[in-house]
């Protein structure tokens, strides 16, 4: 089997765990996809899964439409390929999912137990959010300037500044992100 | 929906979705799927919470789920299929232009320093949505001891997520079923 097909069953493979596993919303899965795309298959550098991440907060739709970004990567032969498979594999099992729920559904109407899945995964995958944070955090480059450096402070103020300014003033998420992106390239080039 | 109402034919549907989802981020989308599906009478209020409420327990990002149930519910699973198609090819497009963007110019110094700038947003974003879903828990000290013991188990032990939602998603789901049960006790 060529390496490129090998890469696109792995890919397939991988997304489709992550999308079965992707309670939530998909925010907590942040942690896996880096341990299998970084550290496992080698497929993007942790800088690279950091800024795909951050291309995903910046385009409209699901945060982890970055998974195309992934497969592109993953595959430098047939990158399109790549991409779409990433894709199907991320989206494609949960969605079969909701259309098969969507008929069981409606007989645990009023069951307590709806509430009891929904409230009781809930502290898990903040926890797994911590840990994006934790992920992305690690990868970012603009953090890794040496401790103490003028860009290595600004770059904390504008993590500190973009998260009070979601928390507080409701500003849109992708205004932030490219709010910050004037900053870096003023400041941090 | 009015009985006599004609189905919203399978382009309809995707073309709702695809304009949405090509320019609706985060919570904004919800809102842009709620207000175009109740103005065009697809579904009554209460069936659009229910439905709702099943996107955000299934795995999945939300919008795409939800979608999914509208299509569903309008015109079955060739319904579902479009409103997928919808709600996902434009942003998949859309990150592609931006990727390839990126593959051309990331060498670039002020590129450079734009990408650095904009990951550390995505970092404060992503912070501040842990922030805010830990606020959300400050009731419950056992649901905070769960939620630190998970951070701890994946960023530091690499823990792997089948393992996570298992053990520790399970311990929620349990402590929570006690706690319902509890409440009815009483």
């Amino acid at each position: 089997m060529s390496k490129t097909a090998e890469t696109i069953l792995h890919l397939l493979w991988t997304f489709a765990q992550l999308s079965v596993l992707g309670f939530g919303g998909g925010k907590g899965i942040i942690p896996q996809m880096h341990a299998d795309a970084v550290t496992h298959y080698h497929w993007v550098t942790s800088d690279q899964f950091s800024q795909f991440y951050t291309l995903g907060k910046l385009v409209p739709g699901p945060t982890t439409i970055f998974a195309a970004l992934i497969g592109y990567a993953a595959t430098p032969a047939r990158p399109y390929l790549g991409a779409a498979v990433a894709t199907l594999g991320m989206f494609v099992p949960s969605s079969a999912m909701m259309v098969a729920f969507d008929t069981l559904w409606d007989r645990f109407a009023g069951s307590p137990w709806r509430t009891i899945v929904a409230r009781g995964l809930a502290p898990a995958i903040v926890g797994l959010v911590w840990s994006s944070v934790w992920t992305i955090g690690r990868g970012t480059t603009a953090l890794t300037f040496s401790p103490g450096s003028f860009r290595m402070l600004l770059s904390v103020a504008v993590v500190a500044a973009v998260t009070l300014l979601m928390l507080r003033a409701k500003v849109a998420a992708p205004l932030l992100v490219l709010l910050a992106g004037g900053v870096g390239v003023v400041a941090l080039r | 929906m009015p009985a006599d109402s004609p189905k919203p034919s399978l382009t309809s549907i995707a073309l709702t979705f695809a304009s949405i989802s090509s320019t609706a981020f985060g919570g904004g989308q919800k809102a842009s799927v709620r207000q175009q599906v109740l103005a065009r009478g697809w579904m009554d209020r209460e069936r659009f919470m229910d439905g709702l409420e099943i996107a955000e327990v299934l795995p999945g990002p939300n919008i795409l789920n939800l979608a999914i149930y509208c299509g569903q519910r309008v015109r079955g699973i060739p319904g579902a299929v479009a409103a997928f198609l919808g709600a996902s090819v434009p942003p998949f497009i859309i990150v592609l232009i931006a990727g390839a963007l990126y593959f051309a110019y990331a060498s670039n110094p002020f590129v450079q320093g734009a990408l650095r700038g904009c990951a550390l947003g995505a970092l404060g974003l992503t912070l501040g949505n842990a922030l805010e879903l830990t606020w959300d828990e400050r009731a419950d000290w056992l649901r905070i001891a769960l939620l630190i013991v998970t951070a701890v188990a994946v960023s530091l032990l690499r823990m792997p997520l089948l393992l996570v939602l298992v053990i520790f998603g399970g311990a929620g789901i349990v402590h929570e079923y006690l706690r319902s049960r509890g409440k009815v006790d009483e």
